[in-house]
Order: structure tokens, then C-alpha cells, then sequence
């Protein structure tokens, strides 16, 4: 009543002018007409695509850890995220909502609609609009893959909707299972035109405040990987793999050639992301300054960090938006929400690194050292380190500056890489070749017994994507050989821990709980240990897989429920969370 | 919208005077100030008079809040007029029925302990404090709360002030305590006036750097500490003595004296505990601090002391056998104070796992080292003169052939104990040897020594812990 009042007011007043004032653009806003003019336009507009993913950071490490058996809350957690870890999730949930992965879901498909209106129009040119459609469909797809993976069944859209409420209705958007999703998203994301980064030197792939803006961008073969692998397409997940995997092989035979992606060392700690003890044997010389804890504190404009990673996306102090991960990690800070998990800290503890291999031949230590980068007890606390050294001081366990919070988002590295590649091979059979890739190196799986090796460290009698050569003639080997896989040492060797023993019988459901325990090692807390519990349980649709793994944590961890939620994770319903928009 | 506005406001001129009437003050109490309420009380006059002569009556009238626990007339009908007429020891006493802030009386089994205006503690539980009970329980006042009780509530000494002033406390162990006085080292007040040009350490004023104190208030209990409880036990002289003269073959020395002095702190560490034990809470065996388990025998309590922080109990008797007080030594060999020669790049600390414990533990490991009789040095405090059994956990996991270590015992090629053979992948306790100590040693030194040889697989020292256990057979 009031409003009509003073719009009817306000009409008095200008009068006349009525039409202007209707066609007035606001001043400091951006009026839609203007803003898809040209190829920089479009670049803002996939910025900020990503920019508002960024704000799914939290949210995604919440619903990927926090539901899976490697994190635990903490007594300052509120009953939302204790709901997350218990899998009692109730809908008013905020972290059960997939509003947040639609909202950047219809941007996506807003973006992507007037980037085929521009294209019309030539405001961009042919290869322009691929690269960047390709980028923003396969950003959408990645959503789409996470929000399957955490609600089952959701509405697949692609055409632009002006606000997530026109979702509600459930005539127009059907709900797709699942696998029905993965189908559209596999169809969709193989037809895109164009898989590679952004050309160099574009503004898209240039190097801003010293990051370099390749690794911000979702890599589309690891993207397109993922999909097969979810569906079972196991021969085309692992040639997407593969492709990613040989990124490196191409130019100059270099260090970057023989190790980018590769898991390859190149005699340089911090490139070769080992863990190393300076004197084996000694646990005092562990290299803590270097090596396997500094691939999560090195700038991102470093060698290291470019061999290391295909997917990380910055957060720092000097731009927006700001870094959630010491509020939920750091006691120091932050409001130290989440804790790692007894039975990820067991975990840890009950590996074995590798014997020194001079007199005296000391055992090696018994636990892996990877977990002692991974998380610290700080004030007594246990606390999740891998986001937080960019904040925090190693030595200290102090801020440089506590205002400044700094840090990355971790998404994708080349260990995911192997041990997704060696998933998809183990499945279809070439189960030596994956032992090798997370244990001791392809190198070592297929050992020459002499320096003879032309029959031997490859796998070349395989088809592609599984034909690795990996020989190498040592120093005094006729002739001379180095091949493109020679230095791939295994991630277990990495982290100087024994290989897996497999016993000969059943080797396939073996070595895939391998792998999988071993990511959780590697990539603990890099978002995904739900999905894989999750992968996994689908595929031997083996609900124990999944629930015994909850049932452990909660159980260690004390918290109670632990029986109601194993009870619960047996039934397959209840694997996701509930949809409410 | 508007017509809702215009409720509301009629609602609320006509509910002014209601308001008013909900936010008058309706206990007359609350007018009134602590002392005025107390004053004004003709069954509190004693006290109040009392608050008047020590000056409390100003405190309590200030715009602090107060918590006053009033005794009535006839409580403070017994009072000594001793304490009345010494203004020092009626302000303690006075303060002792005052506290900071408003305390309510709580539902039993919630103990709450103030802290009264003079410093000391007292402990409310329900209606009672103390031993006295509140009869006329949360007076409201302005600036607090009184609780009227039955008894007054006098300040007691602490228990080292009982020890000190208490004639029926025994006298030789009393005389023991009190003779612990020493100047200790600490800079708090200490005035700087100059730097050491070697060491770079600073100089102080001679006089400054140190304070008096009393080591049995540094190394068992500080027994004058208020805010905390404890129960001493102090024997009575016959027994003291046997129990001093029990332990004197253990503490060997060039005068009887000392030994007399050492083998009385043996005996007197055990006898304070940080808890307040009442005859029925007391339990027949107390660990002191130092981890010595101390039988107590109740009906060897010849008397009881109450204190301001506790409890004393004067005992008959205390037996505690030399097996319970002298406990082992053990050494963690990681943690060497020196090596003979700098071997740090051949020396290795290990992380291991002990499978006969299911424990994790840490070693030290030096190999390589190219010294014949390299040895790691220990130093241990206080070794009493007795039979010492000695064992070693040293875990030869690195080589298949064995190899020898000694321990010397005094210096690095003492003959008290012999090499021995560290056999490979043994996780259990290895008897080293016994040696037998004629005098006490307030510093023995112990050396951790390779076989005579520089071969590297032979001169290999290795060890978890070593474990001197005092024999009495």
C-alpha cells in the first residue's frame, strides 16, 4: 500500500519523463545488454564462474571428508556438521542443500547460452567460443558428477533458469538417477570440442599475483576420466587418464619430460615430493623443509608445484573470496571444526617404510611419514595441516600473520591421476600393471634380472592406453636407453614405504582395496574420500564396503550413533543426502 | 498496519502505571546497604560491633557486592576477647566472614570454595559452611547477601603455619621441616649489573639473586598455599626416629649428619599429599608425589589438626618398607648428555615398535662410528648406597651377528659390570649385571661403552632404556 503510494508519488513528480526514467541502465550495476560485448567480456564472465565456485570450497570438502571415514568433528562443531559425520543428515540441514551447486550450475548454463549468442553475433571467433564453452560445460559437469555423487538422484538442467526455485517443479525438471546422469554428462562432455588448458597467453593462461591461471581451470580429460570411471567404462577412463599422464612427454627431454605427471623423480626435493630421511634409518632427519610436505606449501608459480598438481585453485589474502579452511581446520584462528578421525590416524600408524638399504640395515619406521604432514597435534589438538601451511608456520605452528590467510583448494594431483588410472586397468584385468603404479613403479613390477632389458620394465605388449615403456639400461647397459616412463617409481616407494603385498588369489578386489586405502594415505582430506568409498561400494554393490568403514570411525572416535549408522549406510537409500532445494 | 500501531500505543499508555508497580522495589531489603541490614538486626549486634572495631563495616557498606556470613549473638558469645582486643587478629577474623561477590546457597552436592576478604577459603555445600549452618539463608541486601550462622567462623592457621605455631605437633620432625630453609636461586628481583664476557650470561647484584625459601614447599608441597588442600602427616619422635634410622644404611656418607639429614627427607617427601582427607575419606595407602606408596593405618592417628587448607594428622607410626620408598632409576638412552666424539652423522634415533609390550618406542642407534670404546654418558642424581640390579633393553634389529656394549659404571671402562652380547631381534629386558654402591652419590655417572674395536658391526651401540633397580637380598 505504502510502495504503490510513493511509486504513484514518484510518478507525479518526474511527470513527463516517465519513458527516460524507465530506460535509465543503473549506474553501478552491470545492465545484462553490456555485458557479453567481446572475447574479455567472456573471460569475466568464466572468472566469474569461478569465483563462485570457490564458494563451494567448504562445502565440498564437508560433503566429500566429513561424510567418508577420514574426518571427524570437533566439540565446537554445531549439530549440522555433526549430522554430516553421523549420517543422520536432517533436511533443514544447510550442508545437505544443493541449492549452492545450482546456483553456479545456472550460471553456467546463463554463461554457456550467451556465449552462443555472442558466437552468433561474431563477437567471438570460432576457437575462442570452444575453448571457453568447452571450460564452463565441463565446470557444469563437474557439479553435476558431485551432486549425483551426494543426493543420487537429481534434476539434470542445461537451459538457463532465471532462479533456483524454477527447479522445484519437479514436471518440467524429472529427477535422473545416477547412472541415467552419468550417461547425459559422458554424452555431453565427450562432444566438446576442444579437451586442451587455455593457449598460453591468453588471458585465461597467463600469471596473476604469481599464480599461474592454467592449474585454476577444471582439467577436462581428468574430468572426462572421472565420468568413465564412475560408469565402468574402464578402457576409456584409463586412455583419458593416459592422456593426462603423458602431458608431460612432448618438446625437450628434460626433467619436465620425464616426471611431469608421470610420478617421476628428477633428483630435486622440491620437485620429487618424496618422503626422505636425510640419514635413512635416523627418524630425527626427516625432511620436513622440502620434499613430500612442501607440494602443499609451495607457491604455485614453482616447478614443484606445476609437475604436481593438474588442478588446485588459490584463496589469498590479497583478494576475494576469502579462505575457509583455517576457520575449519585451525585452532589457531580459526574455530578448528573438524578433526582428523582416529581411524585415519591408525591408519597411518600401522604402515611400514622401507628397511635402510646400507649397513646398518635399520626397519624402516614403523608408521608412514605422510601422516605426520598430513595432520599435528597443535595445543594437544589433532588438526588437519594440509591447508594450512601457506597460514601457518611449519616450525612454529604459528601465523606469519593471522589476518592473512592464505591457502589453496586442492582438487586434483598426479597421484589421483595414477591410482584412478590403476583402478580402471586392475578392472579390466591388468592387475600388475596397477600394483605397479601405486607400489614400486612400473619399473618395478615388470624387474629386468639382468641389464639386459629389452624384454623387460614395459608393458609395451599391451594395447593402449595400458603400453608403458619404462626401460632403462642402467649406467652401463648396451646400448644406452631411457624411456619416456624410466623414472615412474610407484606412490608407495614415494613415500619410502614397502610395497603392498598381493597374494596371488583374487588379486583384482585385493589390489582395489589397496588403491583405495592407498589414496586415502596420499590424498587424505583432498576431497575425496567419499566418492571413492562410494565408487566403490556401487560397483561391487557391497553396501559393508561403505558402512564398516563409517561404523570404524564413529566407533574409534567415540561418538555415539556409531551402530544406527552403519545400520543405515547397509541400506543403499540412504548412501545420499536428501534433496530439498 | 497503522491500526496495529495505534493498539500497541493505546496498550501501552494505559499499562504506564502497572509498569511502574512491576519495577518498584518490593523487598525492603534491597533498599538498605550489607551493614545497614546487619546494624539494624538487634541478633547481629555483637557483630556488627565487631565490623565496626575492625573497619569492615566501611567495606561492606561500599558499592561492591559482598557475600557476609553473619554469626548471631550467642555464636559470638564464646569469641576470646584476645582476638577482640588485638586489631590484627580481629581483621583476620572479621575477614574471615566476608567474601567478594554474591553467593547464593545451591542445591547439596554442589560444593562451592570462596575465597574470604583475608585470603583464606572456605567451602559452602547447601546451608552449611564449614561446620557451621546457615539458619537464615540469601538476605537480600543492594550490594550483596548475607547468611546468617549458627557458629562463627574462626581463621584458622595454614598448615604450615600449624606446623610452625602448633605446640602439640611433634617436635623432631617439626625441627626437620623448619631446618629446610635455603637460598634458592631466582632472579625475579634480582638487579642485573653487568654481562659475562665469556659466557655472555648476565651478573647480578650478590644478595638479589636469590630468595629464602623452604625446599619442602619447592619439591613436595607449598603447604602455605590457600587456595589449595592438603593432609600432612607428621610422626611422633619414637617413631620418626626408627623410621630416619631405617634408611640410614641406604644414604652412606662421610658424617653421620648427613646421613641423618638425607635419610630424614627420604622419610618426610612421602608424608604431604594434595588433598584434604577427613577420617572417613582417608584411604589406607596414599601416593606421594615423588610415587611412593605410603600405608596409613588409622588407628595410628594420635591427633588431628584442622587448618585453614587442610588437615594435619599426628601418626604414632608410618611403616613404609625401604623396597616401596627406593625406587628404580631408569634411563632413556636417547636422551645421552654427551658422546665421547662427536658421532652425530653415525648416530640414528630411531622410531620402533616393541612387540612384547605392543608399545612404541624410541632408541638411539650409533654405528660406524670408528672409535674403539665410543661410549653415550648419563648422569644420574641421588643414588642411593645399596645393591643395584641392572637391565637394558637393546634391540640389535639392523645386522644379523651379535655384538657387545658394556655399562660403566663411574667412568667409561669401569670392571663393575662385564660386556655383553646383544644377540639380534631381542625385544626384552636383558639383565646387565648387579654392582653394589658403598656410599651415596649425589652424581653417579653411567657410560653406555662399545666393544674395544673400530670393525663397525662389531662397535654397533644400541639401546631403548636402561633400568637401575635397587636390590635388597
Amino acid at each position: 500500500m505504502k510502495k504503490l503510494f510513493i511509486l504513484l508519488a514518484a510518478v507525479a513528480v518526474t511527470g513527463s519523463s516517465c519513458k527516460k526514467m524507465f530506460d535509465i541502465k543503473p549506474e553501478d550495476e552491470l545492465d545484462v545488454s553490456d555485458m557479453y560485448r567481446n572475447v574479455y567480456d567472456a573471460d569475466a564472465a568464466v572468472i566469474g564462474i569461478y569465483g563462485q565456485f570457490m564458494g563451494l570450497a567448504e562445502r565440498y570438502i564437508l560433503l566429500n571428508e566429513l561424510r567418508g571415514d577420514m574426518l571427524e568433528y570437533t566439540d565446537n562443531a554445531d549439530r549440522y556438521l555433526r549430522q554430516l559425520s553421523t549420517h543422520s543428515v536432517t533436511p533443514d540441514n544447510p550442508w545437505a542443500s544443493p541449492r549452492p551447486f545450482y546456483e553456479v550450475i545456472l550460471n553456467c548454463n546463463d554463461v554457456l547460452k550467451h556465449f552462443a549468442i555472442m558466437h552468433q553475433e561474431n563477437k567471438l571467433q570460432d576457437a575462442e567460443y570452444i575453448q571457453r564453452y568447452s571450460d564452463v560445460a565441463c565446470m557444469r559437469a563437474f557439479l553435476y558428477l558431485q551432486l549425483g555423487i551426494h543426493y543420487g538422484e537429481v534434476p539434470y538442467v542445461t537451459s538457463p533458469l532465471e532462479t533456483v526455485d524454477a527447479l522445484k517443479d519437479a514436471g518440467n525438471f524429472p529427477r535422473l538417477s545416477f547412472n541415467v546422469l552419468l550417461d547425459s554428462l559422458i554424452s555431453a562432455t565427450e562432444a566438446l570440442p576442444y579437451k586442451e588448458e587455455y593457449p598460453s597467453g591468453t588471458t585465461l593462461n597467463i600469471t596473476v599475483d604469481g599464480y599461474p591461471t592454467n592449474k585454476w581451470f577444471i582439467n577436462k580429460r581428468c574430468l572426462l576420466g572421472d565420468l568413465h570411471l564412475w560408469k565402468g567404462n574402464y578402457v576409456q577412463a584409463a586412455s583419458w587418464y593416459r592422456e593426462v599422464m603423458e602431458t608431460g612427454t612432448a618438446g625437450t627431454v628434460n626433467g619436465s619430460y620425464f616426471s611431469m605427471y608421470k610420478l617421476g623423480w628428477d633428483s630435486n626435493g622440491d620437485i620429487d615430493h618424496y618422503i626422505r630421511y636425510s640419514r635413512d634409518g635416523d627418524e630425527t632427519s626427516l625432511i620436513t623443509n622440502s620434499e613430500w610436505r612442501i607440494m602443499f606449501e609451495q607457491a604455485m608459480n614453482t616447478e614443484g608445484f606445476r609437475r604436481e598438481w593438474v588442478w588446485a585453485i588459490p584463496f589469498d589474502h590479497k583478494f576475494k573470496p576469502a579462505n575457509p579452511f583455517v576457520k575449519l581446520f585451525s585452532p589457531v584462528g580459526g574455530d578448528y571444526l573438524v578433526k582428523p578421525s582416529q581411524s585415519a590416524i591408525d591408519n597411518w600408524n600401522s604402515q611400514q617404510q622401507r628397511t635402510r638399504s646400507s649397513a646398518p640395515q635399520i626397519p624402516g619406521q614403523p608408521y608412514d611419514a605422510r601422516g605426520l604432514f598430513t595432520w599435528r597435534e597443535i595445543g594437544g589438538q589433532p588438526v588437519v595441516m594440509k591447508y594450512l601451511y601457506n597460514y601457518l608456520n611449519y616450525n612454529t605452528n604459528l601465523p606469519a600473520d593471522i589476518l592473512q590467510r592464505s591457502g589453496k583448494w586442492f582438487l586434483f594431483r598426479q597421484t589421483h591421476l595414477h591410482m584412478r588410472f590403476a583402478e580402471a586397468a586392475n578392472r579390466t584385468g591388468r592387475h600388475r600393471l596397477a600394483w605397479g603404479l601405486f607400489n614400486s613403479g612400473i619399473g618395478g613390477a615388470y624387474p629386468a634380472p639382468t641389464s639386459n632389458v629389452t624384454d623387460y620394465q614395459n608393458t609395451l605388449f599391451e594395447p593402449y592406453p595400458f603400453n608403458f615403456d619404462a626401460r632403462n639400461s642402467g649406467s652401463n647397459g648396451i646400448p644406452y636407453y631411457r624411456s619416456d616412463w624410466y623414472r615412474n617409481i610407484g606412490i608407495r616407494a614415494r613415500a619410502n614405504l614397502v610395497s603392498l603385498q598381493i597374494p596371488a588369489a583374487d588379486s583384482l578386489l585385493q589390489i582395489e582395496d589397496g588403491l583405495i586405502n592407498e589414496t586415502a594415505l596420499e590424498n587424505g582430506y583432498e576431497g575425496t574420500r567419499w566418492p571413492d568409498l562410494l565408487r566403490i561400494a556401487l560397483r561391487r554393490n557391497d553396501p559393508s564396503f561403505l558402512a564398516d568403514k563409517i561404523y570404524e570411525k564413529l566407533q574409534k572416535d567415540g561418538v555415539p550413533g556409531a551402530a544406527d549408522a552403519r545400520a543405515k549406510l547397509m541400506n543403499q537409500d540412504n548412501w545420499y543426502l536428501p534433496f530439498d532445494l | 498496519m497503522t491500526r496495529i500501531f495505534l493498539i500497541i500505543a493505546l496498550a501501552m499508555v494505559c499499562g504506564c502505571k502497572k509498569w511502574d508497580d512491576h519495577n518498584a522495589i518490593t523487598s525492603e531489603g534491597l533498599k538498605q546497604d550489607l551493614y545497614e541490614q546487619i546494624s539494624q538486626d538487634p541478633s547481629l549486634s555483637s557483630f556488627a560491633e565487631l565490623l565496626e572495631k575492625s573497619g569492615y563495616a566501611e567495606v561492606i557498606a561500599s558499592s561492591k557486592t559482598f557475600t557476609v556470613f553473619a554469626p548471631g549473638n550467642e555464636a559470638l558469645a564464646t569469641l576470646d576477647p584476645a582476638i577482640v582486643n588485638d586489631p590484627a587478629r580481629l581483621k583476620r577474623f572479621v575477614g574471615n566472614h566476608i567474601a567478594n561477590q554474591s553467593w547464593f546457597t545451591a542445591p547439596a552436592g554442589k560444593t562451592f570454595n570462596i575465597e574470604m576478604l583475608n585470603g583464606k577459603y572456605l567451602r559452602m555445600q547447601a546451608k552449611t559452611v564449614e561446620d557451621a549452618t546457615i539458619t537464615t539463608a540469601d538476605r537480600y541486601a543492594k550490594n550483596g547477601v548475607i547468611q546468617v550462622v549458627d557458629r562463627m567462623l574462626p581463621a584458622l592457621d595454614n598448615t604450615w603455619e600449624a606446623l610452625e605455631n602448633n605446640t602439640s605437633i611433634p617436635a623432631k620432625q617439626k625441627a626437620y621441616m623448619l631446618s629446610l630453609f635455603r637460598n634458592v636461586f631466582d632472579v625475579t628481583n634480582a638487579e642485573q649489573i653487568g654481562v659475562n664476557p665469556v659466557t655472555g650470561e648476565p651478573i647480578y647484584r650478590p644478595g638479589t639473586d636469590s630468595i629464602r625459601t623452604n625446599i619442602f614447599w619447592r619439591n613436595v608441597h607449598d603447604l602455605r598455599d590457600e587456595s589449595r588442600r592438603f593432609t600432612l602427616f607428621v610422626l611422633e619422635d619414637a617413631a620418626w626416629d626408627t623410621e630416619v634410622t631405617k634408611l640410614n644404611p641406604f644414604f652412606v656418607t662421610g658424617t653421620a649428619d648427613s646421613t641423618r639429614d638425607l635419610s630424614a627427607w627420604e622419610v618426610v617427601k612421602d608424608f604431604a599429599v594434595d588433598s584434604a582427607y577427613t577420617l572417613q575419606t582417608l584411604p589406607d595407602t596414599l601416593t606421594s608425589v615423588s610415587g611412593v606408596r605410603v600405608p596409613i593405618e588409622k588407628a595410628q592417628i594420635k591427633q588431628t589438626i584442622l587448618t585453614s587448607n587442610g588437615v594435619i594428622y599426628v601418626m604414632g607410626k608410618i611403616e613404609v618398607a625401604p623396597e616401596r620408598k627406593l625406587l628404580s632409576f631408569r634411563i632413556d638412552a636417547e636422551f645421552y648428555r654427551a658422546q665421547s666424539v662427536d658421532k652425530r652423522g653415525n648416530t640414528f634415533f630411531r622410531d620402533r615398535f616393541n612387540p612384547v609390550t605392543q608399545l612404541a618406542f624410541k632408541d638411539v642407534l650409533v654405528f660406524n662410528h670408528g672409535t674403539s670404546r665410543f661410549n653415550l654418558s648419563y648422569r644420574l642424581q641421588n643414588m642411593y648406597s645399596v645393591k643395584y640390579k641392572v637391565y637394558w633393553v637393546a634391540v640389535n634389529d639392523f645386522q644379523s651377528n651379535n655384538f657387545s656394549q658394556k655399562l660403566g659404571i663411574g667412568t667409561p671402562d669401569a670392571t663393575l659390570l662385564d660386556y655383553v652380547t646383544v644377540t639380534p631381534d631381542n625385544y626384552e629386558e636383558v639383565l646387565v649385571g648387579e654392582f653394589t654402591l658403598d656410599a651415596f652419590h649425589p652424581l653417579l655417572d653411567i657410560y653406555l661403552t662399545a666393544a674395544n674395536t673400530t670393525n663397525a658391526a662389531n662397535s654397533a651401540l644400541v639401546c631403548d632404556y636402561i633400568r637401575l633397580e635397587p636390590s635388597f637380598n
